[in-house]
C-alpha cells in the first residue's frame, strides 16, 4: 500500500479523485438547499450523464459526449503545454474562438474542403496565441490579462465576420452540411460505433495521437527540454543560453495552435452552430482548464479529466429543470478548479503521512 | 455629449474601485485574478437587496444595497485568502476558478430563486428598476449617480490608508518585503488579509456600481465582461497608485461608454463601422496601454509570491 | 554606570536545543551576554549561529533549553516580545522596504500614531534626528532605502533598534558589506553603544575583527557549543582552532603563474544599471592571459555583477568590445560565448546555475544539452548518454547526493550543488572560466577543493576570471587582482606586494591609479 502511494502518479490521481469527490459533493449540497427533494437524483443523473437515456440511445449520446470531449482534450492540452513552460494562457478560450471563426468561415464563405479549414483554424489560433506571445516577450505585458482583452477581441471580431454567413432568420451561422458537405470531418466508420452518431468522426483518433505528441514532445525531446526549464527557471534558461522570447512566443503559438484545432474539430463536425450575437466567451477554453489541472497536468491525463468534465457538464441537462439549472455541472468543475490549487497541499500532506507511517515501522523493526 | 461624460464617469467609477482593490491586495502581496468573480458576488448581494427591499427611503436603499455588495464581495474573497495565504495556491489558479464560479453559482442561485417564485421563470434574471432609481439625481439630464461620489471617496480614503496610516504602512510592506515586516513584529498574515478583504469590499462594490451604470435588468449568466481584467489593466497603468489609477480608470471609461453613446454623434456614425467595434474599443485601448506600460512596472516586489516563514 | 542590574547577565540561553527534520542545528547550546559587554560568537557557516540567534529572535522555538532575560526566565515566541524584552537585530541581509524611505522603514512596526491610526512622522523624525547625532550615525531620513549607500543602509538598520530603545542588540555578520574603512567605523559604534550601556553580540567568522572589538567570544561548531574565551587571554589560531576543530592551511599552494597570450580582451566596457540611472560598470578595460588567474576585488554592488552580465552575454553593453581568442564577441548570444569557449560559474546558484526541479543529470547537461552527444538529428534527448555523463561527472568531482544522477537539484545540499555547477563548467573545457564568489556558502574543506581547481584550470592553459568579496580569497588565489570601486577599475595590484589595508583603500576609493591596459 505505502509502495503504491510512493508514486507520484498515483499521488496525482488520487489528489484529482479527492478534488472531484468534494466538488461534486458540493454540487450535490447546493442542490439540496434550492430543493432537497429532488438532489440526490438529480446529482445522480449530472455523474450518471448518457446512462440515464435507455440502453439503445446510450451509445450515441456518449457519442456526442465524445465530440464535445476532444475539442476539450485540446484546448486542456494548449493549456497544460504554456502552463509547463511558466504560461497561463487563458487566452486559450479567444484563440478557439479563433479557430471556430476560421474554419466555420472558409467552409462556409469560401467552400474549402475540410482539411484546408482545419489548418486555417490552426493558423488562426496559432496567430492570436502568437499576439500574446510577442507581447509577453518583447513588453512584459502579463499573459493573463492580455488573453482576456484578446478573448474579447476575438469574440466581437467573430461574430461581425461570421454574421456575413449566417442564416437570415436566425443569429446562427448556416449548417456545413447543408451549404459544403466536403468542410465536414469524415467519420472513418468511427461513428458506427457510437450508435450511426455522425458527430464521431476522425477527430478522435487524431486527438489521442496529438496528446501523444505533446507528452512526447514535453518528456523526451529538447524542445521539451528547454521548455520545462524556461518554465522552472527562466533565469537559468536565459543562463545557459536558452533563446528565451523565441520560446515564449513559441510556446504561446503551439499553444493557440491546439486551440485553434479544437475549434475546428468541434464545429467541422457540424454538430455545433456559431450564434453571432453571443455576448460572452465560450466556456470550452476554460473547461480546458479544469481540465488541465485535474488531469495533473499531464498530457494522457488531460485525456481522461476532458472526458470527466465533459460527461458531467452534459450530465448537467439532465437534473430536474423544474427546480434546477444546468449550470450547476458549471459549478461542480469550477469548484474543482478552485481545489486544484490546493492538490500541491494535498500531495504534501500524502507525503507527510507515508513518511511518519514509514518511520512508525522502521521504530517497530 | 452629456450622455458620453454621464456613462464615462460611471464606468469609470466602476474601474476605479475595483482597480484600487486589486492595487490594495496586490500592496499586500496578494495578487487578485479573481476581481471578475468578485464583482459577480457584489452585484448579485446588491441586486437581492434591491429586490426584496421594496419600497423604502433613498437613502436606505442606497446604503443597504451597498453594504450587502460590500459584504458579500468580501465573504468571496475569502476563497482567494485561504487559498492563497495559508495554502501556497496558485493564485492565478485560484482566481480563475474564483471567476468561473461566481458566475455559474450565480446562474444557479437566480434561476433556482426566480423558478420557485414562479415555476415557468427559468431565467437569470433580476430586475431593480425602482430601486435603480434610488441611485440617481437628475440634473438637467444628467444622471448623477451616487456611485461617482463613493469612486471619489474611495480613491481619498485609499490614498490616506496606504500612504497616511500606520495599518496601509505595514500592509504595502508586505507586499514588498514580507520578511522585514516579520522582523518587526507584523503578522503577514494578517496584512495580507486585510488586503484581501478590502480588494472583496471594493471589488464587490464596483459590481454592484456596473449592474447599475445602464440597465435596470441584470442577466447573471453574463457576468461582468472583462471589466474585472480592465480594472487590472487600470491598475497596471496607474502604477499601483491610487491617483494615477484614478486617471487611468477615466480614460479606460471614455472608451467604454462611447459604445453605449457612439449613436449620438454624427460624427462617429458617418465613419460606419460596426457596433462590435466600438465594443472591442476598451480593450483594444487596454492592450495598447499594456503594450507601452509594462516594461516599467513597478509592481510590488513580493506580489504573488506565497509567504514563507522560513525563508530570510 | 550606576544602573542596578539583578544578575550579571543581560540574557542567557541555556542548553537550546533546536531539531529540523535530519539536522540537529542546535545541540544543548549555552550563550551567556553580560550588560554592557560585546560577545562575539564565532563558527563557520552551517555552525548553528543563525539558527541560535533565530530562536533568541522568536523566529523558531526551540526544542529543549530556556532563556533568561535579567535572570528572570522568559519566552520569546515572536519578534514582537523580543522587541518588547528589548532585544534588537541587524540582520546580515537587511531586512529594508527598498521603495520606503528611512524614516518609514525605522518606524515600520512601532509606528507613532494618532486616532484611528494616523501616522505622526513629525514625532518620529525628531526622536530619529536626536538619535543619529547622539551615536554619530548619520542618515537622511527623507531618502529612500533604493538610492541609499550599503553602509547608510545598515546605519538605518541599527537606528531601527536604537528608535526602539532595545538593550540587547544583535549584529548578524555586519562587516560582510563594508569596506575596510567603513568597519573600522562600525566598530567603533559598536564600542560606543557598549559604553552606552547596550549589550552587544557580534556574529562572525573573522577573526581579526573579533579581536579587534569583542570582549569575549563563544565557539560553535556543527551545531554544538565549543566553549567562550575572553579575547584578551587567547589568540587568533586557537580561535581557529576551535572554530574548525583542526589547524587549516589557510594558503593556497601554487606554482608561479606562467601566462601566455591574451585570451580575453575587454575593451572600454561600458554596461548600463537595473536599480538606477546610471552605468553600473564604466568604461572598463583590462586582459586575461592564458595560464593566469584574474581576481576583480570589491564591496559587493560596485559593479562586479553587472560586468559578468556583460561578458557572460546576460546583458548587453551600452558600448565597448569584448575580444575572446582573438573573437569579437561583444554582440555574440549566451550560447555563442558558450560554446566559443567561456564558462561562467554564476554568482547566484538558484537563480541562474541550477534548474532546481530538474534531477542532477538534466543540471549537468544544462550548458551542452543540444549537443550531438546528448540529443539526437530529430531533436530526441539521448536519455542514457546524459545518464552515463552524469555519472562520470558526479565520480570525478566528488558530488555528493541522495539518489546520484536521478536526485532533484532542490534535494541537494548547497555545498554539493555548487559542486555541481563546477563540475559542469569545468568539464566543458573552457578556454576562458568566469568564476564569481565560486565559494559563496561553502565550508573551509569544500573552498579548499575549490581553490585547488581554479588553480588546476589555470596550470592546463586557460584563463581564469575571477569575482571575489572575501579579502583572504582575493589575497591568496589570483595572480593579479583588480580592484572595482563604483564600476571602475581603480586599481592592480599583485597580491605578493600588497597587503590588505591597501586594497581595503583602494575598495574603498580612497585611493586609486591610472590603470593602463596592456
Amino acid at each position: 500500500m505505502r509502495k503504491v502511494l510512493k508514486n507520484e502518479g498515483v499521488q496525482a490521481f488520487l489528489a484529482s479523485l479527492i478534488c472531484i469527490l468534494i466538488g461534486l459533493l458540493i454540487g450535490y449540497i447546493v442542490l439540496l438547499f434550492i430543493n432537497p427533494s429532488g438532489a440526490g437524483d438529480s446529482t445522480l443523473n449530472v455523474i450518471k450523464n448518457f446512462l440515464y437515456k435507455k440502453p439503445a440511445r446510450q451509445m450515441k449520446e456518449l457519442g456526442n459526449t465524445m465530440a464535445k470531449t476532444m475539442p476539450l482534450i485540446l484546448c486542456s492540452l494548449s493549456i497544460l503545454f504554456s502552463y509547463k513552460v511558466g504560461l497561463f494562457n487563458i487566452g486559450t478560450a479567444g484563440q478557439y474562438v479563433a479557430g471556430a471563426c476560421a474554419s466555420l468561415y472558409a467552409a462556409l464563405a469560401w467552400g474549402w474542403g475540410w482539411l484546408p479549414c482545419m489548418l486555417f483554424a490552426i493558423v488562426a489560433g496559432a496567430l492570436l496565441g502568437g499576439i500574446t506571445g510577442l507581447l509577453k516577450a518583447y513588453c512584459n505585458v502579463n499573459e493573463v490579462i492580455s488573453g482576456i482583452m484578446l478573448n474579447w477581441i476575438a469574440l466581437y471580431t467573430t461574430n461581425t465576420i461570421l454574421a456575413t454567413v449566417k442564416e437570415s432568420t436566425s443569429p446562427y451561422t448556416h449548417y456545413i452540411d447543408k451549404v459544403n458537405k466536403s468542410a465536414l470531418l469524415p467519420t472513418a466508420g468511427i461513428d458506427s460505433l457510437f450508435g450511426n452518431n455522425n458527430n464521431v468522426t476522425i477527430a478522435v483518433p487524431l486527438t489521442i495521437i496529438v496528446a501523444i505528441v505533446i507528452w512526447i514532445i514535453l518528456s523526451k525531446t529538447k524542445l521539451g527540454y528547454e521548455l520545462k526549464a524556461t518554465g522552472n527557471n527562466k533565469n537559468a534558461a536565459k543562463y545557459a543560453g536558452m533563446a528565451q522570447n523565441r520560446n515564449i512566443i513559441l510556446t504561446l503559438v503551439i499553444s493557440g495552435a491546439l486551440a485553434g484545432l479544437a475549434a475546428s474539430l468541434l464545429y467541422q463536425t457540424g454538430y455545433m452552430r456559431w450564434e453571432c450575437t453571443q455576448s460572452s466567451v465560450p466556456s470550452m477554453g476554460f473547461n480546458g482548464i479544469a481540465a488541465a489541472f485535474l488531469g495533473g497536468l499531464h498530457p494522457i491525463g488531460a485525456i481522461f479529466s476532458s472526458f470527466f468534465i465533459q460527461h458531467i457538464t452534459d450530465g448537467g441537462q439532465y437534473v430536474n429543470t423544474n427546480f434546477y439549472s444546468p449550470q450547476i455541472s458549471d459549478v461542480i468543475s469550477s469548484v474543482i478548479i478552485y481545489l486544484c490549487g490546493f492538490v500541491l497541499f494535498i500531495k504534501l500532506t500524502m507525503k507527510k503521512w507515508i513518511a511518519k507511517s514509514e518511520e512508525k515501522k522502521g521504530a517497530k523493526n | 455629449m452629456l450622455l458620453l461624460i454621464q456613462y464615462t464617469l460611471i464606468f469609470a467609477s466602476v474601474l476605479l474601485l475595483v482597480a484600487l482593490g486589486g492595487c490594495v491586495s496586490e500592496h499586500s502581496g496578494v495578487i487578485n485574478l479573481g476581481l471578475e468573480g468578485i464583482m459577480v458576488v457584489g452585484a448579485l448581494g446588491g441586486a437581492l437587496v434591491m429586490r426584496s427591499l421594496g419600497t423604502t427611503s433613498a437613502f436606505v436603499m442606497v446604503l443597504v444595497a451597498m453594504l450587502a455588495a460590500i459584504l458579500s464581495g468580501m465573504l468571496y474573497s475569502c476563497l482567494l485568502g485561504v487559498a492563497a495565504i495559508h495554502f501556497n495556491a496558485d493564485q492565478t489558479l485560484v482566481g480563475t476558478a474564483m471567476n468561473l464560479l461566481a458566475t455559474a453559482a450565480a446562474t444557479v442561485f437566480v434561476k433556482a430563486m426566480n423558478t420557485a417564485a414562479n415555476p415557468d421563470n427559468h431565467s437569470s434574471e433580476i430586475e431593480y428598476i425602482s430601486a435603480r432609481k434610488m441611485f440617481i439625481v437628475n440634473i438637467n439630464g444628467f444622471e448623477f449617480n451616487w456611485f461617482m461620489m463613493v469612486a471619489i471617496i474611495a480613491v481619498v480614503l485609499v490614498y490616506i490608508f496606504l500612504y497616511k496610516n500606520r495599518l496601509g504602512l505595514r500592509l504595502m510592506a508586505c507586499g514588498e518585503h514580507p520578511q522585514a515586516a516579520a522582523s518587526v513584529g507584523i503578522s503577514v498574515y494578517k496584512m495580507r488579509w486585510t488586503g484581501v478583504l478590502i480588494s472583496g469590499a471594493l471589488g464587490g462594490l464596483g459590481g454592484l456600481c456596473y449592474i447599475l451604470a445602464g440597465v435596470s435588468i441584470w442577466k447573471f449568466e453574463n457576468g461582468v465582461a472583462g471589466f474585472g481584467f480592465l480594472a487590472l489593466a487600470v491598475m497596471i497603468f496607474g502604477q499601483w497608485k491610487p491617483t494615477r489609477i484614478a486617471l487611468a480608470a477615466l480614460i479606460f471609461g471614455l472608451f467604454r461608454a462611447l459604445s453605449n453613446t457612439y449613436t449620438g454623434f454624427p460624427f462617429l456614425v458617418s465613419m460606419n463601422l460596426p457596433g462590435n467595434v466600438y465594443n472591442m474599443m476598451p480593450y483594444i485601448v487596454c492592450l495598447i496601454v499594456l503594450a507601452f506600460t509594462s516594461k516599467a512596472s513597478r509592481a510590488p516586489k513580493a506580489e504573488g509570491i506565497p509567504y514563507d516563514k522560513g525563508s530570510r | 554606570m550606576g544602573e542596578e542590574h539583578k544578575s550579571e547577565y543581560a540574557i542567557e540561553m541555556l542548553h537550546i536545543t533546536k531539531r529540523f527534520p535530519g539536522i540537529i542545528a542546535n545541540d544543548d547550546i549555552t550563550l551567556q551576554l553580560r550588560h554592557g559587554e560585546i560577545h562575539a560568537l564565532l563558527g563557520e557557516n552551517g555552525a548553528g549561529k543563525s539558527t541560535l540567534m533565530s530562536v533568541l529572535f522568536g523566529l523558531y522555538q526551540a526544542e529543549e533549553g530556556t532563556i533568561k532575560k535579567d535572570g528572570q526566565e522568559v519566552k520569546i515566541n515572536d519578534p514582537n516580545d523580543a522587541n518588547d524584552l528589548g532585544i534588537g537585530m541587524v540582520h546580515q541581509h537587511f531586512k529594508l522596504v527598498e521603495c520606503f524611505t528611512v524614516l518609514d522603514n525605522i518606524i515600520l512596526g512601532d509606528e507613532p500614531v494618532g486616532s484611528i491610526g494616523m501616522l505622526k512622522k513629525a514625532e518620529a523624525r525628531k526622536k530619529i534626528v536626536a538619535l543619529s547625532e547622539k551615536y554619530g550615525l548619520q542618515v537622511n531620513p527623507d531618502a529612500k532605502i533604493e538610492d541609499i549607500t550599503v553602509g547608510m543602509q545598515q546605519r538605518t538598520e541599527i537606528l531601527k533598534m536604537l528608535y526602539r530603545d532595545n538593550e540587547i542588540l544583535i549584529f548578524d555578520e555586519p562587516t560582510a558589506v563594508l569596506t575596510p574603512q567603513e568597519i573600522e567605523e562600525l566598530m567603533q559604534i559598536m564600542k560606543n553603544l557598549a559604553a552606552e550601556g547596550k549589550s552587544i553580540l557580534f556574529i562572525s567568522h573573522k577573526l581579526a575583527e573579533i579581536m579587534a572589538v569583542a570582549d569575549r567570544c563563544s565557539v560553535l561548531r556543527k551545531g554544538k557549543y565549543i566553549g567562550t574565551v575572553e579575547t584578551k587571554n587567547t589568540t587568533m589560531e586557537e580561535l581557529s582552532a576551535m572554530m574548525v576543530g583542526r589547524n587549516v592551511n589557510f594558503h593556497v599552494e601554487k606554482q608561479p603563474a606562467n601566462p601566455g597570450e591574451v585570451l580575453l580582451d575587454v575593451q572600454h566596457v561600458t554596461v548600463a544599471s537595473k536599480a538606477h540611472s546610471n552605468n553600473a560598470v564604466k568604461d572598463v578595460s583590462f586582459q586575461v592571459r592564458r595560464g593566469e588567474i584574474v581576481c576583480i576585488a570589491g564591496i559587493d554592488g560596485n559593479g562586479q555583477s553587472e560586468l559578468v552580465y556583460g561578458l557572460t552575454g546576460l546583458e548587453p553593453l551600452v558600448s565597448g568590445n569584448i575580444i575572446m581568442d582573438g573573437q569579437d564577441i561583444t554582440k555574440a548570444s549566451i550560447r555563442k560565448r558558450s560554446v566559443s569557449g567561456m564558462s561562467h560559474i554564476p554568482e547566484d546558484r538558484h537563480k541562474h546555475g541550477l534548474v532546481l526541479d530538474y534531477p542532477l543529470e538534466f543540471n549537468m547537461i544544462l550548458q551542452t544539452y543540444f549537443k550531438p552527444q546528448f540529443t539526437s538529428k530529430i531533436g530526441f534527448l539521448r536519455r542514457k548518454n546524459i545518464r552515463e555523463y552524469s555519472d562520470r561527472l558526479i565520480e570525478e568531482y566528488d558530488v555528493r547526493s541522495g539518489q546520484g544522477s536521478v536526485t532533484p537539484a532542490r534535494a541537494m545540499s548547497g555545498g554539493n550543488q555548487q559542486k555541481a555547477i563546477i563540475a559542469r563548467e569545468i568539464d566543458k573545457q573552457p578556454e576562458v572560466l568566469v568564476a564569481v564568489q565560486p565559494t559563496r556558502g561553502l565550508d573551509v574543506g569544500a573552498i579548499e577543493s575549490v581553490h585547488k581547481q581554479l588553480v588546476a584550470q589555470r596550470d592546463a592553459g586557460k584563463a581564469v576570471l575571477l569575482i571575489s568579496l572575501e579579502l583572504d580569497e582575493v589575497m591568496d588565489v589570483p595572480d593579479r587582482i583588480l580592484v572595482m570601486y563604483e564600476g571602475e577599475i581603480v586599481g592592480e595590484l599583485d597580491p605578493k606586494q600588497t597587503t590588505q589595508e591597501e586594497l581595503g583603500l583602494y575598495m574603498a576609493g580612497a585611493k586609486r591609479d591610472e590603470v593602463k591596459v596592456n
